[in-house]
Parts: C-alpha cells; sequence; structure tokens
C-alpha cells in the first residue's frame, strides 16, 4: 500500500502550482524557524542542564529580565514575514476567485450524497450517488456513477449549489475547494493543466454518507472532450454516452423510433450498427458505399436506395414527419457513438416500427407493409 | 520588578510554622463536606474529578476514531455510528475538558492561593458554577447516550436543523448550560483578581498564570454569551422543524442564512481556542522558570501578549470561512488579522526559550511537559500560518491538516501544559509525591505518542485527505496507520501516568510545603493547604521569578523544603 502512494500529491492544475509554492515557502520558512527554535531549546538544555541533578531548589542563576531590543526584534520580524504570506496569499486566494470573463459556465450542485454536474450543451453527469453497499467496495469497479470530464488547457467556471445542507466541492489535484451553500450560488474556476483522472471530494460534513460523496474528475485533451460532449466518447469501456450530448438523445429515439427493434444483437433483422461509421461496406447489387453521415442519412429517409448486402429490404422509410432534421442528427451521432458491444440490449419483442412504408410515397412502386410485424 | 532586599522581605515575613489549622483534605470527612463546600480547593478536585472521568471518555472515543481508520472501508463501525463517535469525541473533549480543564481545576484551585486570598470573591458563585457545569454535562451525557449526535462539534446548520435526526436539541441544550458555567467561573476570577490580591501583590508582580487566566476569564465572560445566541437560536429552528412549525433562521429554505450561524459560531469558538491555550502558556511560564531558576524573560511581554492574544482573538473567527463562501474583501481582512494574532504566541515562544539561556535546568516530570509544551505548540502554531493565509488554505481546509494543526494546539499544546500544572501541583493539592522514574517516562511517551499521531495527519491533509470520513481511498492508508499507532503510545502513556498519579496516594512520599524550591505564594503555604489557605495574610515583596535571588514572593528562602 506504500507503493500505491504518491510521495507528493497531483499538481493537475495551474493553481495547484501556485498553491503548492506558497505551502512549501511557507513550510520552508515556518520549518527553519522551528528547527532553530529547537535548536536552541536543544542547546540551552544541554549546556545549562543542571550540574547535580538530583537536587533541586537553590542553583546560582544571573538574573537576567529581558530585553527590549532583542524582544522588538522577534516581534516585528516574525510580523513582517507573516505580512509577506498574507499578501501573497491573497494574491492566489484572488486569482483563485475571479474566472475569466470567457470561460465556460459549468454548473454543479451538491445533494445528499451525489454531486450533480451540468454542461452549457445540456450534457449532464451525476457523480457520487454511492449507495451503503458501495461503502463496501470502495476503489473496486463500478463505484463511481459518473465522471467530470473536463477538457485540458482551457479555463472553466464552475457555479456552485446546494439542494439541502452545506457540501464542498473539492478536488486536491487542483488545490482547490469551495462549499456548496443552499439557496445561494458560489463561484470558481480551474485551468487543468495535466490529462489524467483525480479524486473530487465532498470537505463538508453533510451526514451519513458524507464519505462516499465522492467522484473522478478526468482531464482529457480538447478534442477528446468535444468528442464526449457529443457523446462519441465516453469515460469508460460499456458505458453510455454522457446524458444530455447528441448521441445520448440520438440513443433514446434510436429506441423511441423502435430502430432497435430489427437492429439488435439477438435476433438481427437488420445490419449491426456498431463501429460502421466511416467504413466501406458492400451493397445489394454490388459495389461498396462509405458509411458515411450521407450514407446513413440516405439509408434512413430512404432505406431502399442502397441496401446493405446479406440483408432484406424491410426497412419502413421516416421522412420528415417521423424524424425531424434535429432528430435525424441525434440519431446519426448516436450511430457514430456505437462501439462494440454497446447496441442496447433489445426489451420487447414484435413491436411495430413508428416509420412509414419502405420507400417514401414519391415512389410508388415501392410495396407497402413489409415494415410491419412479421 | 521589585527591588526589595531579602533583608526587608525577612523582615516583613510571618513563618506559617505548624499550624493548628487541618488542611482543606482534612476539613470535614461527609460527602456533604464536599458537594457543599464553598472552598474553592474543594471545588477545584471536584473538577479534577469530573474532569478526569470526562477526558478518559473523550480519549476512548479518539480510540474508536482511529481503530475505524485502520482500514479504508472502515474497520468497525458503519457510518452513522463513526459520525457520531467523532462529534462525541469533539463535545467531550472540547466542552467537557478542554474548556473547563486549566479554569475549573487550577484556576479555581491556584487563582486565589497564588494572589494571596482565602478563597475566591465569590464561593457560592463558585460551587454554583460546578453544579451548572454537571447539568449541562448530564444534558449531553444524556444525548450523547440516547442514540448520540451525528452533527460534527461545530453544528453547522442547515444540516443540524434540518437533516440530522439525532439528539442536536439536548446536546445543544447541554453545551448552552455548561457555557453558564464558564462565565460564572471567568467573572469570578476576575473579580478575585481585582478585588483580592494580597498586599503588595501589584499586577507587575502578579504571576503569569494569574495574567493568562485573566485574559482567558475575559474570553469566557465576552464570548460565551454569543455561543449562547448562536445555540438558542439553533434550538428553536431544529425544534420547531420537529414539531412541524418550521421557523427559518438559519436554512435557507426558510429564508434563513447559514452563514449567520457560522459567523456566530466562530465568534465564540475561535476565542474558545484561546480559553484553551492561554492558561496552558500560562503553565508553561510558571514551569520554565522554576526548573531553570531564572527570572522569566521579559515579564511584560509575556504578560500583555495573553491579554493581546484575547483581545486579537476576538477578531479573526471567519478564518474559519474563507471557502464557506464569504466576500472577497472579508476574508483579505480576517487573513490580515490573523496574521496578527500570531506575533504574541511567536514572542512568548521566543521569550520561553530565552528564559532558558544560562538557567539550572532540571528535567523532572513538569519540566518535560513544558519542553514538550514548547516543542508541540510550535509546530501547532507554525502549521496555522498556512491555514491563516488565503491562498494555501483554499487547499488545506477541512482536511486532515486541520484535524493535525488543531491537535497540536490543543492536545500537544494545552493536553501537556495541563499534565505539567498537575504533576507541578500535585504534591500541593494532595501533599503527596508521585514517582519520579514512572513520571519522566509518561512525559516522554505523551511527547512521542503525540508526534506519532499527529505528523503523519499534516501529510494526509496536503494529500487532500478531507475531515470526517469513517473511509478513505486505500492510498492514505498508511498514514492513518501510523496515526493510529501513535494513539496507543498515547493511550498507553495516559495509563501509565493514572496509575502512578493514584499509586502516589498509598507509597508516595509525603511533600513539604515547597518541593520544588519554587518563589509563588502557593509554596508559602503548607502542603495541601489549610482551608484559608494561609495562616495570616501574606505580604508580597517582590515579582514571582526572583529564582536567581532565591527568594519567594513573601521573601523567605525558596530553597527551604
Amino acid at each position: 500500500m506504500i507503493l500505491q502512494t504518491r510521495f507528493f500529491p497531483e499538481q493537475a492544475s495551474e493553481l495547484a502550482w501556485h498553491v503548492d509554492n506558497i505551502i512549501w515557502a511557507i513550510s520552508a520558512v515556518t520549518g527553519a524557524t522551528g528547527l532553530a527554535v529547537y535548536a536552541v531549546i536543544g542547546l540551552f538544555c544541554i549546556m545549562y542542564r543542571r550540574k547535580n541533578p538530583g537536587e533541586l531548589g537553590y542553583a546560582p542563576t544571573p538574573r537576567i529580565l529581558g530585553s527590549h531590543k532583542l524582544e522588538l526584534a522577534w516581534t516585528i520580524i516574525p510580523l513582517i514575514i507573516f505580512l509577506a504570506f498574507f499578501g501573497w496569499g491573497a494574491q492566489i486566494y484572488n486569482v483563485a476567485l475571479h474566472p475569466p470573463a470567457d470561460a465556460p459556465e459549468i454548473y454543479v450542485v451538491g445533494k445528499q450524497w451525489m454531486w450533480k454536474v451540468q454542461y452549457p450543451g445540456g450534457q449532464r453527469v451525476i457523480i457520487g450517488q454511492n449507495s451503503l453497499d458501495y461503502a463496501k467496495e470502495i476503489g473496486g469497479e463500478g463505484y463511481f456513477e459518473g465522471i467530470m470530464v473536463l477538457p485540458v488547457n482551457r479555463p472553466v467556471k464552475i457555479v456552485l449549489t446546494s439542494e439541502d445542507v452545506i457540501h464542498n466541492f473539492g478536488i486536491p489535484a487542483f488545490r482547490q475547494k469551495i462549499d456548496a451553500v443552499p439557496g445561494r450560488y458560489v463561484s470558481t474556476w480551474y485551468h487543468p493543466t495535466k490529462t489524467g483522472t483525480y479524486d473530487i471530494f465532498c470537505d463538508q460534513y453533510c451526514g451519513t454518507n458524507h464519505s462516499l460523496m465522492v467522484g473522478k474528475v478526468m482531464v482529457v485533451e480538447q478534442k477528446e472532450y468535444e468528442e464526449w460532449l457529443e457523446g462519441k466518447w465516453k469515460t469508460g469501456p460499456g458505458k453510455n454516452s454522457v446524458d444530455g450530448s447528441l448521441a445520448h438523445q440520438g440513443r433514446q429515439l434510436f429506441q423511441k423510433l423502435n430502430c432497435i427493434q430489427c437492429h439488435d444483437t439477438q435476433k438481427s433483422k437488420a445490419p449491426i450498427l456498431e463501429e460502421i461509421y466511416n467504413t466501406r461496406r458492400p451493397i445489394k447489387g454490388g459495389g461498396t458505399v462509405i458509411a458515411d453521415e450521407n450514407y446513413l442519412r440516405e439509408s434512413i429517409r430512404r432505406p431502399r436506395a442502397k441496401v446493405r448486402d446479406g440483408w432484406e429490404p424491410i426497412m419502413p422509410h421516416f421522412g420528415p414527419d417521423k424524424v425531424s432534421e434535429e432528430d435525424l442528427i441525434k440519431v446519426i451521432a448516436y450511430i457514430k457513438s456505437l462501439k462494440k458491444g454497446e447496441t442496447p440490449v433489445r426489451t420487447e419483442d414484435w413491436v411495430a416500427p413508428v416509420g412509414g412504408t419502405t420507400e417514401p410515397p414519391a415512389a410508388p412502386k415501392t410495396p407497402t407493409g413489409e415494415g410491419g410485424p412479421k | 520588578m521589585s527591588t526589595a532586599t531579602k533583608h526587608e522581605a525577612h523582615a516583613s515575613n510571618e513563618h506559617p510554622a505548624h499550624s493548628a489549622h487541618v488542611s482543606y483534605l482534612k476539613d470535614g470527612w461527609s460527602i456533604w463536606s464536599w458537594l457543599f463546600t464553598v472552598d474553592h480547593k474543594r471545588i477545584g478536585i471536584m473538577y479534577l474529578v469530573m474532569l478526569t472521568i470526562f477526558f478518559g471518555v473523550g480519549g476512548a472515543l479518539a480510540g474508536l476514531v482511529r481503530t475505524n481508520l485502520l482500514s479504508p472501508t472502515g474497520l468497525i463501525m458503519d457510518n452513522d455510528t463513526y459520525n457520531k463517535t467523532f462529534t462525541a469525541h469533539g463535545v467531550v473533549m472540547l466542552f467537557l475538558f478542554l474548556i473547563p480543564s486549566i479554569p475549573g481545576v487550577m484556576g479555581n484551585f491556584f487563582v486565589p492561593i497564588m494572589i494571596g486570598a482565602k478563597d475566591m470573591a465569590f464561593p457560592k458563585l463558585n460551587i454554583a458554577s460546578w453544579y451548572v457545569w454537571m447539568v449541562g454535562a448530564s444534558f449531553a451525557v444524556f444525548a450523547l447516550l440516547t442514540g448520540g449526535i451525528d452533527t460534527g462539534w461545530t453544528l453547522y446548520p442547515p444540516y443540524s436543523s434540518r437533516s440530522s435526526h439525532s439528539n442536536v436539541v439536548p446536546g445543544v441544550f447541554g453545551v448552552f448550560i455548561t457555557g453558564f458555567s464558564g462565565i460564572m467561573t471567568g467573572l469570578n476570577i476576575i473579580v478575585t483578581m481585582h478585588r483580592m490580591r494580597a498586599p503588595g501583590m501589584t499586577w507587575g508582580r502578579l504571576p503569569l498564570f494569574c495574567w493568562a487566566m485573566y485574559a482567558t476569564s475575559l474570553i469566557q465572560l465576552l464570548a460565551t454569551p454569543v455561543l449562547a445566541i448562536a445555540l438558542t437560536l439553533l434550538m428553536v429552528e431544529t425544534g420547531s422543524n420537529a414539531l412541524g412549525m418550521p421557523i427559518g433562521i438559519f436554512d435557507p429554505a426558510l429564508d434563513g442564512d447559514p452563514l449567520l450561524f457560522q459567523h456566530l459560531f466562530w465568534f465564540y469558538s475561535h476565542p474558545a481556542v484561546y480559553i484553551m491555550i492561554l492558561p496552558a502558556m500560562g503553565m508553561v511560564s510558571e514551569l520554565l522558570t522554576c526548573f531553570s531558576r531564572k527570572n522569566i524573560f521579559g515579564y511584560t511581554a509575556v504578560a500583555w501578549s495573553s491579554v493581546g492574544i484575547a483581545i486579537v482573538g476576538f477578531l479573526v473567527w471567519a478564518h474559519h470561512m474563507f471557502v464557506a463562501g464569504i466576500s472577497y474583501y472579508a476574508a483579505l481582512l480576517f487573513s490580515l488579522l490573523s496574521m496578527f494574532v500570531a506575533v504574541p504566541s511567536a514572542i512568548k515562544i521566543f521569550n520561553w526559550t530565552a528564559t532558558l539561556y544560562r538557567g539550572a535546568i532540571s528535567f523532572q516530570a513538569p519540566m518535560i511537559f513544558a519542553l514538550g509544551f514548547l516543542v508541540l505548540f510550535t509546530v501547532g502554531g507554525l502549521t496555522g500560518i498556512p491555514l491563516a493565509t488565503l491562498g494555501s488554505d483554499l487547499h488545506l481546509h477541512d482536511t486532515y491538516f486541520v484535524v493535525a494543526h488543531f491537535h497540536f494546539v490543543m492536545v500537544g499544546g494545552m493536553v501537556l501544559g495541563y499534565l505539567g500544572a498537575l504533576h507541578y501541583w500535585w504534591p500541593k493539592m494532595f501533599g503527596v509525591m508521585y514517582s519520579d522514574f514512572w513520571s519522566r517516562i509518561g512525559a516522554i511517551m505523551i511527547c512521542v505518542g503525540y508526534v506519532t499521531t499527529f505528523t503523519p495527519q499534516f501529510w494526509l491533509g496536503y494529500h487532500g485527505m478531507p475531515r470526517r470520513y469513517p473511509n478513505y481511498p486505500a492510498e492514505f492508508q498508511y498514514l492513518n496507520v501510523l496515526s493510529t499507532a501513535g494513539y496507543s503510545i498515547q493511550a498507553a502513556a495516559f495509563l501509565l501516568i493514572h496509575t502512578y498519579l493514584i499509586a502516589s496516594f498509598f507509597t508516595g512520599k509525603k511533600a513539604g510545603p515547597n518541593p520544588w524550591g519554587a518563589t509563588g505564594l502557593e509554596w508559602v503555604a503548607e502542603s495541601p493547604p489549610i482551608t484559608h489557605n494561609f495562616e495570616a495574610t501574606p505580604k508580597v515583596v517582590c515579582g514571582p521569578y526572583e529564582y536567581s535571588l532565591n527568594m519567594t514572593q513573601t521573601g523567605e528562602k525558596a530553597d527551604v523544603r
């Protein structure tokens, strides 16, 4: 267990560097002073120990009553040093309190015993929400419900409040913490400088599961961050896209529109869509096609245009009356995000797709009804 | 300082020889002669008995906390039990041990003797303060035994008023009542010191322990009412919530302000830290001078730094709230003021160190405690600097760094001062000596135990381990195990100390009036003192620490045992 422990804690934000500097500067100055005092005490204790230690009472000693000069010196010098620390610390605190004007705002709401994080684009993460059972498996897999993701080298502003009692949102690797007070917003900001995964602790006692109101923040490259916001990149194997992302909404549509009835992995009646994006696929009647956004779009709007080789053309078409352009973007984002083994498990059998016939009305030759239940 | 010559001193002395009066211990044997006593010494002993019990309880609770933290998943308790245990540890140690400890025991017993008085100014108020304290303690103990409190000793609403379904109201009521006891004792000591000093005992000749007790009493008198206000409002909100007719004071859901409570609470609770540490500081001045046979270095500076701490200590409370959402300018102001309160402590440390210069130092147990205080309190004081500095407090706040800091101050500082006082005055209080050998071993063990327990916690805090966690990430384990190991050393040391102190009643050799060859008025009195302390009112001829002249404050030779 000693090997697991870093000697110095991780420094993952710009502020961490400043805070560590002042902590170590104070430690060095006070440590040196303390050791000097100890050395003098130790020296005096040895030099001026009683020659006849068994005895008590009178021993000849000089009558020294004090020295105003010395006392003035050790009043003023510490005061100057303390004031220097005050000024330096105030400067760091000032920086920590005032975010740059253009930093995107991320809202964090504390609640016994979880954190709800909301991103400007509507994405949501819940951190903590750990039940009592999790106390037994701290550090184990599945302990954290969600992971807060932040981009590296980009300042973000955190606006914080609480739904019930006072909490404290603290990230030691960023050397930063602030109370989440119910009934008001407080704000802070981070400028992460190092990719990695770091602890989030609740630092203000908040009841039974105070110690389980913990989670992780993951600092990633800007590109990964954007992909994560869209839902393409996920924070762990088998995890869903972040709540509120395009892909996450697309996933909901994928189920709502009953795409899952055929595009599933158990009784597939249509191609499995995992990892098909931007790959070359054979189509009926020879030739291949690259499954890019336009092909995916066409296959939803006009499923018979280019049918994948090896599958029956049974898919109903989904016109703008069924799937708006906005929804289409979401569904495509979801398909783009689908990784191996991530297709949802179908829970209901034989439900009719909500789309229309397999061809839009503009193509009258198309037989109808094939999209219905078999 | 007095320049009275020895010659004059002897002339004015009335030697209390072998008196016809019996010692306070033998003045009545029935239980009622104790329970209805108005003798400040007996009241001091009654505080000592109760405080020893509460200290044992608080220490055992600390043992449970440390045992649970041996494992990252919590070794012996579920979360709720742990929360109640650390709260009980805090409440018992703070309100039932630390705050009444030195004022209750040594303040009561020795302030009147040290200023040459027969008793306190208000003897009946004095015994009343013990009973009031016992009533408050009973409420607190009742609350802790019948389900406990899970809010932490800081009792922050809205958690305590809305969310906690534990015994908040009876517990808070108990603390509320103990506050009155502190006010009574403080008032008594202030009036006693103003009105009852022996002839010649000018303010400039007061022992520094008395100065420290004066400063402490000022704080108790002025700050405790604010705690009473905060606790009353908290009881109103909590109680009205429980009755289903919520009255909002601190809870934002009821249009209250949670920061208001924190301001009121820390307005008392920060000065309360000085209630705990100032008497110990006064004690250290007594011990260092006695065992190095020296005058205190800079009497005036040491005396006024106590008063300075008491006054400036009132103006720093919001440094507990730097990350609580107070305004930037408030934070700046309180950080600045906190820097000023650090200076008097620094002055004391330097003056004490200078006191040792060219002394004749002997290392009996009280001196080892005093030197231990110097070492440990220096750590506690210096680690307060990064917490008072805004930039570093951002990271260290509410972590184990804070826990380590205040334990170094309260345990390493205050408890060592208390134990030093107990060992120094034990022969005076009971007329017997304890084992010299075992007491030195005990004192060294205590210091080693403290360092081992609390030093790892600084490192834990710097790594970010939050306070009040029953379970924690695995990487923090080895430091926690080390800390618990230190606790075991302390526990063994406390058992040892209690053993040889109790054994001294049966096997200890009888102590003369002045076993240490000290100069204070208390050493002119018999050991143990007679009920009215002195056969005749002593006449004070010089300052308190004329060790180089070998002269007590009445002008006798100090090394007559």
